[in-house]
């Protein structure tokens, strides 16, 4: 094993992107049942969005921020010369995730908290 | 290449997609049900870009995955196979997804 | 100042393997004595002839050329032949060395680097040059020289390629090393066929299986930047008949100056 800021970024990167990929298909299956009608997605719909699921979101809402940040580094990568940056990029990445998904996890929270 | 490159295009399509979504769908307040998204639902402009969010996300999503499994030099030599499962399954979803956002319609 | 040039005793850690007895690598250490200016081979030479004859390690000309002492020391791939030992110690005045990871160990430090060379040799490392040969030099400008020159400072000593996270789940990858060498060739005005070699690095185990992990990078002891001409060739194998078309219409001045 060859650990360094490069390799845990695309670990992250895999475990998000593998969660999200489980995600997107459990999301079609539940906004789906819209194919049965209004009644039938208010009740799928509503059995989501319980306390539980609301903690599920946040870490949603973590892997989607992460994934999307380590995305957009790989872009800059790619169409200009800056590897020699890329300790920086990463740290970038890892605060930038943290802080939004601080900021988009405490309403959720709140909400969670008032009903 | 053409995975790589399927996976670039709709990771930057994402990109755009993805922050429309977030916004208008989980903006405050949190509570959605079906007649919410039916007031914006109505109009074809957003089941056009709902629909083209779908096709983006199925590639990124599968392409993504392939190139997860792949990486396994196990699963490396059945790569064209998976390929084709990979179609398979987004087609399918594609098709279930479009479905789902054409159902979006005013209850007659 | 004296304190630096004191010599002091370090503990080497050595990861030991021998196919014969042992069933999985295990480690041993040994006792060295720091003598000022010792670099991490010295300190091997040490063990080998003075207490443990027994520990196997590759190297050969101990001026960090012939890449033959690339090993895993405190936990990063380097040369043990231009690494300082006082650099390695650590504060509990330890140095750990193993062998590459990622790569079958045939004994102690001695790893299997088959694929390594297939790779390699995969990519067609040496130059094909063009049909109608110059009289007398070919002529490159600065700048093209300027693009090829670090990548031909590749020793080959494998620290980049068994780095690689992706190497460690698919030795069918061609790998950082062989990629180097490809952009090199890729980017030599003298070479005929860039289309060509562009085509074998962009199937599915090419420039397109790399993750852009940047361990090839940290890993290299001469300071390369093998994803640097990974993004390289990514880009030119999108648009490889246009440079093979400018590499033939450029093949036709190669005899003559350089205008200034």
């Amino acid at each position: 094993m060859y650990t360094s800021t490069g390799f845990i970024s695309w670990l992250l990167r895999r475990i998000s992107g593998i969660a999200l990929v489980l995600y997107l298909f459990m999301h079609l299956w539940v906004i789906g049942s819209a194919n049965s009608g209004p009644e039938v997605f208010d009740a799928r719909l509503n059995a989501v969005q319980t306390p539980l699921f609301k903690l599920f979101e946040i870490a949603l809402l973590a892997a989607v921020v992460y994934h999307a940040f380590d995305g957009i580094r790989l872009l800059i990568v790619h169409y200009f010369d800056v590897t020699e940056y890329r300790k920086s990029l990463f740290y970038a990445v890892f605060a930038v995730a943290a802080i939004l998904t601080i900021a988009g996890g405490v309403p959720i929270l709140l909400f969670m908290l008032n009903g | 290449m053409r995975t790589f490159q399927m996976q670039r295009y709709s990771a930057i399509a994402l990109l755009v997609f993805l922050t429309i979504h977030m916004i208008v769908v989980h903006y405050p307040p949190f509570h959605i049900d079906f007649g919410i998204i039916l007031e914006r639902m109505e109009s074809p402009v957003w089941k056009v870009i709902d629909i083209a969010f779908l096709f983006f996300v199925l590639m990124h999503a599968l392409t993504g995955a392939y190139m997860v499994i792949t990486d396994f030099e196990s699963a490396f030599n059945y790569r064209k196979g998976l390929a084709w499962a990979a179609i398979v399954i987004g087609v399918a979803a594609f098709f279930y997804g479009s479905a789902t956002i054409w159902a979006f319609q005013p209850p007659v | 100042m004296s304190n630096n040039n004191a010599q002091r005793t370090v503990t080497v850690r050595i990861q030991r393997f021998n196919p014969d007895t042992d069933k999985k690598p295990y480690m041993q250490d040994y006792q060295v004595e720091m003598k000022p200016g010792m670099t991490v081979l010295d300190a091997l030479h040490e063990i080998k002839t003075h207490q443990d004859g027994t520990v196997t390690y590759r190297r050969s000309c101990r001026h960090a050329i012939c890449g033959s002492c690339a090993m895993h020391i405190n936990g990063r791939n380097t040369l043990a032949c231009n690494t300082p030992l006082k650099n390695e110690v650590t504060h509990k005045n330890t140095v750990t060395i193993g062998p590459l990871p990622y790569l079958p160990v045939i004994k102690d430090m001695v790893v299997d680097r088959t694929t390594f060379w297939e790779e390699y040799l995969r990519v067609k490392p040496w130059l094909i040059p063009p049909d109608d040969i110059p009289e007398k030099e070919f002529r490159m400008s600065q700048d093209e020289v300027k693009a090829l020159h670090d990548a031909e400072t590749c020793i080959m000593c494998g620290a980049c390629y068994s780095s690689c996270a992706v190497i460690g789940l698919n030795k069918k990858y061609i790998g950082p090393h062989a990629l180097l060498k490809s952009f090199m060739r890729v980017l030599d005005p003298r070479d005929s066929s860039p289309a060509e070699r562009l085509e074998e690095v962009s199937g599915a185990d090419g420039v397109y299986r790399c993750h852009t992990i940047f361990n090839c990078i940290d890993a290299c002891p001469k300071g390369l930047n093998p994803t640097q001409a990974i993004e390289t060739l990514r880009k030119l194998a999108q648009k490889r008949q246009k440079l093979e078309e400018a590499r033939r219409e450029r093949q036709k001045h190669l005899n003559e100056p350089i205008p200034a």
